[in-house]
């Protein structure tokens, strides 16, 4: 697996996307208008109103391009080669190099859409959000671990968030990677104990350390 | 303005932006609420913004004082974690709508909004650093366990003010618990103390 680069921002989509993310990064929610995003995507009002029926629309798809990015990289390095927690190691180093490598679409998903959203847009996070704990959870399926509350993947998730949250907002975007074995422990440790979840934090540094850069 | 009326204000303020949403909450409104003039209201603060910030500063201070006020200093860990953490709980519950402007509507604001919020979560970083005795492994912990613990408690008290379940928190403490012990302690010890706690409950 190569390292995450920045997402395409080529054609007119792809550029009125980006200048979503980057104005509602930048401003808020508040701060997304269809003359604002135009202007900074270098598009027509025309070509806006051809791709988008509104700003909330190009929200929506401006969400929806990191999670498809990321849907990829966890469909891409499932193997049958690896254990299901390997697998879940390499993706989330993939997954902090991405948001590493596209700091406007990393706060929007972390930060922007889990405060203000409308509707759509937290339609979209929470099904995002879902599909991560559904993950987290089959490793529970062969813990042999009886008592684990149902929350405890929204808690591991959340937890290997607020570390990811909290570099976003300072700004420390190209730390993201690094946190990779720290967030490999906590999404594991409730489900597979604390050795074992130390075990893959330490494999996961070894995989960080001698990443090429993107 | 008198303290009384300052921290009235401040409520006031908050609750606007929470009913109101930010582009449409009222400095006139929380002023009349908390019986201060305009001429009062300019001269302590700049604007709503500073209002606004003062208000969730004010706020803020007083989740921390609460969270820690009923530890008992002499419990083990886990126990003074229960404790701060029961408390919490209660208060989220007892003031849902507060509860939503700490987590969501003030941080929602902007980005700058959104760093104060980073700093709440940090400031109950050291409350978690004991947990580290309490390691089932020879290893070093994660450089960054404190936050993780606070964080998945966060996660869950997050989503419960968001979904408008905040009531419900009290009775989800022991899961909570769970969710914060288990970086430092592992499953196993974990679950023994979300069951202790299930039983007091």
């Amino acid at each position: 697996m190569s390292p995450a680069a920045a997402l395409p921002a080529v054609s007119e989509r792809e550029r009125a996307l980006l200048a979503t993310a980057e104005l509602w990064a930048s401003a808020g929610y508040d701060g997304l208008s269809v003359e604002a995003i135009c202007s900074r995507a270098g598009i027509s009002a025309d070509a806006f109103e051809s791709l988008f029926p509104n700003v909330e629309a190009a929200a929506v798809a401006a969400i929806e391009v990191p999670l498809a990015a990321v849907v990829r990289i966890v469909a891409d390095l499932f193997s049958p080669d690896r254990s299901e927690a390997e697998s879940y190691a390499m993706a989330i180093v993939s997954i902090l190099e991405l948001m590493a490598a596209n700091p406007a679409y990393a706060y929007v998903s972390y930060v922007a859409r889990r405060q203000v959203a409308p509707s759509g847009v937290h339609s979209v996070y929470a099904s995002g959000h879902r599909f991560l704990v559904a993950m987290l959870e089959r490793l529970w399926e062969g813990s042999g671990l009886k008592d684990q509350p149902g929350c405890a993947a929204l808690a591991a998730l959340g937890a290997a968030e607020a570390v990811i949250r909290r570099e976003i907002v300072a700004g420390r975007y190209e730390r993201l990677p690094a946190l990779a074995p720290d967030c490999v422990y906590i999404a594991t440790v409730p489900f597979l104990g604390q050795k074992e979840a130390a075990r893959l934090a330490r494999a996961t540094e070894s995989l960080t350390e001698n990443r090429p850069q993107a | 303005m008198n303290a009384e009326q300052r921290d009235t204000l401040l409520r006031a303020m908050l609750e606007e932006l929470v009913g109101k949403g930010y582009g449409e909450a009222s400095v006139e409104r929380a002023s009349e609420a908390a019986g201060v003039s305009a001429a009062e209201f300019e001269a302590e603060f700049d604007d709503m913004d500073d209002c606004l910030f003062a208000a969730y500063d004010f706020l803020t201070e007083r989740v921390v004082a609460k969270a820690s006020a009923d530890c008992d200093q002499a419990a083990p860990w886990p126990a003074r974690v229960r404790a701060g953490l029961e408390s919490l709980l209660q208060a989220v519950a007892s003031y849902p709508e507060m509860a939503r402007a700490l987590t969501r509507a003030f941080p929602g604001i902007r980005p700058a909004a959104y760093e104060r919020y980073v700093g709440l979560l940090s400031r109950f970083v050291p409350f978690m650093r004991e947990g580290r005795e309490y390691s089932g492994v020879d290893e070093e912990l994660p450089g960054e366990v404190e936050l993780l613990a606070v964080g998945a408690a966060e996660a869950i008290i997050f989503g419960e003010v968001d979904a408008g379940r905040a009531e419900r928190l009290p009775q989800m403490m022991p899961e909570i618990l769970f969710s914060i012990l288990v970086p430092f302690m592992g499953p196993e010890r974990a679950a023994d103390e979300m069951r202790s706690a299930a039983m007091s409950i």
